[in-house]
């Protein structure tokens, strides 16, 4: 599957990039990524991106089974533009499951740089035998992600009123949305 | 292992390969000029899709293929009559976005094996008929993987299931799986596009080629 990387894309306005796995001597090029991302953005992620040394713990315990990060590098200097993770929980019971995560650095939003991470998250899925893939958003922060996912079939599954703090205090709605993996014609 | 073997002067095809099958002799390789369907029968575990009316439904197609621009077909005949397989592969049609291009695109278009003869490699025969041609080396070769023209039922694969059995099938002929933003391959998240970039393709006419999978015109 991964021998498949990296995987060429040519974003709106003719800008090339690739897709393909984080690596560990992606370290640096990945803290500047998180530092770009607005800090009321990274308030919501589960781990502390922004700090060096958790990422370098981050990267140090990599295992692909288990969370499988992708990033988008610009072809131009090589600097990483989005990041998407797989998480994949290994009890058979939820291994046909997978959650994504998704971040894309401010200045290449809404050149169709995150279609092209989920899309290439879901075909990586695809391979992987995951059936189901979800993806959380916060409501009211998270639009443009929510939007991209309902056109990719995503599907609202739940909502949780009130369920995350933003740096304010304020609640919000936690938006879980699910993609079915086609298996046959009947599904449709 | 295949044999490789000279013209078979009883056969309508030039023969790249033959071999020995149950019901008898198997020659693959590539047809040229008219006339060559005549006399030949096509096996009736060929076309029998439950999504999907396959286009080869009579012989005459494969003579219209042929003759059309830059038409290639390769054949799998059982007994020098029976055709069990087929290979075939024009040039773009004038609406079609690779003709951006002009001639350096050459689309695999159609490639099926009966259902009763399956498993038996003779999709790999046909393909390597085909890629024999030095013709390739000029071009970029392509294919759209759509999932409404794959056999599930025959097969008794998942859509993942048949999607991974075609790339890495395509991919053991010298293709790739690439990304693009063609509508009828985005329409379906199984669906594939996969190219074969000949070695004398220029660096400038691969990078015009990638512009173009993401809409970017020359």
């Amino acid at each position: 599957m991964l021998e498949n990387y990296p995987k060429e894309i040519v974003l709106k306005g003719g800008i090339p990039i690739h897709i393909r796995p984080a690596e560990k001597s992606d370290e640096r090029k990945l803290i500047e990524f998180f530092a770009s991302i607005p800090a009321h953005e990274r308030w919501f992620l589960r781990e502390d991106v922004g700090d060096p040394v958790a990422m370098g713990q981050w990267l140090a315990k990599l295992d692909y089974v288990k969370m499988l990060p992708l990033v988008a590098v610009l072809d131009s200097d090589g600097s990483i533009i989005a990041n998407i993770r797989l998480h994949r929980r290994q009890s058979n019971c939820v291994r046909h499951i997978s959650h994504l995560r998704i971040m894309v650095h401010p200045a290449f939003r809404g050149l169709r740089l995150g279609n092209w991470m989920i899309v290439d998250a879901m075909k990586l899925a695809m391979d992987m035998g995951v059936e189901k893939l979800v993806a959380e958003f916060i409501a009211g922060i998270e639009e443009p992600g929510i939007n991209a996912a309902y056109k990719l079939d995503f599907q609202e599954q739940a909502r949780l009123k009130d369920y995350v703090k933003d740096p304010k205090g304020k609640y919000r709605d936690l938006v879980i949305m699910v993609k079915n993996i086609h298996r046959d014609w009947s599904d449709f | 292992m295949p044999q490789e073997s000279g013209p078979v002067d009883s056969s309508p095809v030039r023969a790249a390969f033959t071999r020995q099958l149950d019901s008898g002799p198997l020659t693959v390789g590539p047809v040229t000029g008219t006339g060559f369907s005549k006399g030949l029968e096509l096996d009736n575990g060929l076309g029998k899709f439950a999504h999907y009316s396959s286009i080869i439904q009579k012989l005459d197609v494969f003579e219209s293929i042929v003759q059309g621009p830059e038409g290639k077909l390769c054949l799998a005949l059982l007994n020098d009559k029976v055709v069990i397989g087929y290979l075939a592969g024009w040039r773009p049609s004038e609406n079609d976005r690779w003709r951006a291009l002009e001639d350096l695109m050459f689309e695999m278009g159609a490639i099926e094996v009966s259902r009763n003869y399956r498993g038996q490699g003779i999709g790999d025969l046909l393909f390597e008929a085909m890629m024999a041609d030095e013709f390739f080396e000029e071009k970029i070769a392509y294919m759209n993987g759509f999932s409404w023209h794959w056999d599930l039922e025959g097969t008794g694969l998942t859509m993942p299931e048949y999607r991974r059995m075609m790339v890495n099938f395509v991919k053991r002929k010298g293709f790739k799986e690439l990304y693009t933003n063609e509508p009828n391959v985005a329409m379906r998240d199984e669906n594939f596009f996969a190219a074969r970039i000949g070695s004398k393709v220029s660096e400038e006419d691969i990078k015009k080629f990638k512009n173009l999978r993401f809409g970017i015109k020359p």
